[in-house]
């Protein structure tokens, strides 16, 4: 801007709720804090402008940014009025540093600076050296297969699969087969009805739960029915 | 067929590692004992002597390393057709020196030693993985990532570990902190 030229917006007014007159005036107001920023509607200043811009003319840019840098200043200084006063962090620009506390931390930089030398020429002396091009890891298919850290490996990763322990059950030497086999000359000698728990009277608790699954069987195809006559009662076995 | 000699054992071992070897991956590969591999460590450090080998055996980052010569390094350079990395710049040894000495500790704490916010070397030194994140400061509000030297910081200082850097407290003179002090003091207000 050439000295003596007027100012770009001398000439641009403004009329808002608060205030009405030039907008350079706004403007210092507002940075004395005479206006409150949050008072001022930055959209109806942008419309204002916009209405009386004029577009042509040697100044017409200059004017236009002249504007749009006071308008973003205004826009930067109300967002930063949102934000909640921060307080100073301790020893920033303001508080008071006493000069046994300054004197510390320049002694503290001053060794991280000699440090900083140091490692310069450590680094400078490290850089000749070049280490093997060959690769650590085993080249593609070439690697070695360690049968017992492979067993390991693939038990935890299938370890929820593994089947529960069955230690605990006594082995299983009745088949199915059997014991509908038992069922049936039980009944074929007895000729009546058969209790259930005297057929399995010598029988294991294993024993006695398929000769129960045997007796179901029979009864789902009709060969037999059974009779309990109230609930944990004695089971009977009859000739269908 | 004859088991070959340990040291010849270490030395193909080092050969086909490009970082270093601790000692206990060592033991475990080559099957010596502590005894048997101390003394073939001996052995290739005096078959690879600066003066006689155009590689040479270094105890860096916690192990041993097989490496060229650096006496070699302009012709290893022009024939694998590389230029050395740009070298870091002052503000980065200045991070690296807080961090090795100081730390670990947080971009926070290396911007308040320096007096500059030091957040833009500390991501430079980063990507050429000479810092990283190591965990967290859980004291301090939002908990902070706590920054410390790596391996390939290590390596590229040739040094075996942290302890092996002159301390901090001998890179200055008592005399010349004095001075600072009582510049400073002398300085202040009240004092002229």
């Amino acid at each position: 801007m050439n000295p003596g030229s007027p100012r770009p917006l001398s000439d641009f007014s403004v009329e808002i709720e608060v205030y009405s007159g030039p907008y350079e005036w706004l403007l210092a107001l507002i940075l004395h804090q005479e206006i409150d920023v949050f008072e001022v509607p930055l959209r109806d200043l942008v419309s204002l402008y916009l209405r009386e811009r004029i577009s042509e003319g040697e100044r017409a840019l200059e004017r236009d940014a002249e504007f749009a840098g006071s308008a973003a200043a205004l826009v930067l200084l109300k967002s930063n009025s949102l934000f909640p006063a921060l307080e100073e962090p301790a020893g920033d620009a303001g508080e008071e540093v006493s000069a046994e506390d300054l004197a510390q931390r320049l002694s503290t930089y001053l060794r991280v600076k000699r440090g900083a030398e140091y490692l310069r020429g450590r680094f400078e002396r490290g850089w000749g050296y070049h280490p093997t091009g060959h690769a650590l890891e085993p080249r593609r298919g070439m690697l070695r297969i360690d049968r017992r850290r492979l067993e390991v490996s693939a038990r935890r990763v299938f370890s929820r699969l593994e089947e529960p322990s069955l230690a605990h059950i006594d082995r299983i030497t009745l088949s199915l087969r059997d014991l509908v086999s038992l069922i049936r000359d039980a009944l074929l000698k007895g000729g009546g009805p058969l209790s259930y728990e005297e057929l399995v009277r010598d029988m294991d608790r294993v024993g006695r739960a398929l000769a129960f699954a045997a007796a179901v069987s029979l009864a789902s195809e009709g060969e037999v029915r059974l009779l309990q006559e109230e609930p944990f009662g004695p089971l009977r076995v009859m000739p269908a | 067929m004859e088991s070959p000699d340990p040291a010849v054992l270490v030395e193909a071992v080092l050969l086909v590692s490009g970082r270093p070897i601790g000692e206990r991956a060592l033991l475990s590969a080559t099957g010596l004992d502590r005894d048997e591999l101390e003394q073939a460590l001996s052995r290739l450090a005096g078959k690879y002597d600066v003066q006689n080998s155009g590689i040479v055996l270094r105890q860096v980052a916690g192990g041993w390393q097989l490496a060229t010569n650096p006496r070699c390094a302009g012709a290893v350079e022009r024939f694998r057709g590389e230029a050395r990395p740009a070298p870091l710049s002052g503000a980065a040894y200045e991070v690296l020196s807080c961090v090795l000495y100081l730390g670990p500790m947080t971009r926070g704490a290396i911007s308040s030693v320096r007096g500059v916010n030091s957040d833009a070397v500390v991501r430079h030194l980063i990507e050429r993985n000479l810092l990283a994140e190591v965990g967290t400061d859980g004291e301090s509000p939002g908990a902070p990532a706590l920054l410390d030297v790596t391996e390939d910081f290590l390596i590229a200082t040739s040094a075996e570990g942290r302890g092996d850097f002159t301390p901090l407290e001998e890179l200055v003179s008592e005399e010349e902190l004095a001075r600072v002090r009582e510049r400073l003091t002398d300085r202040a207000p009240g004092k002229e």
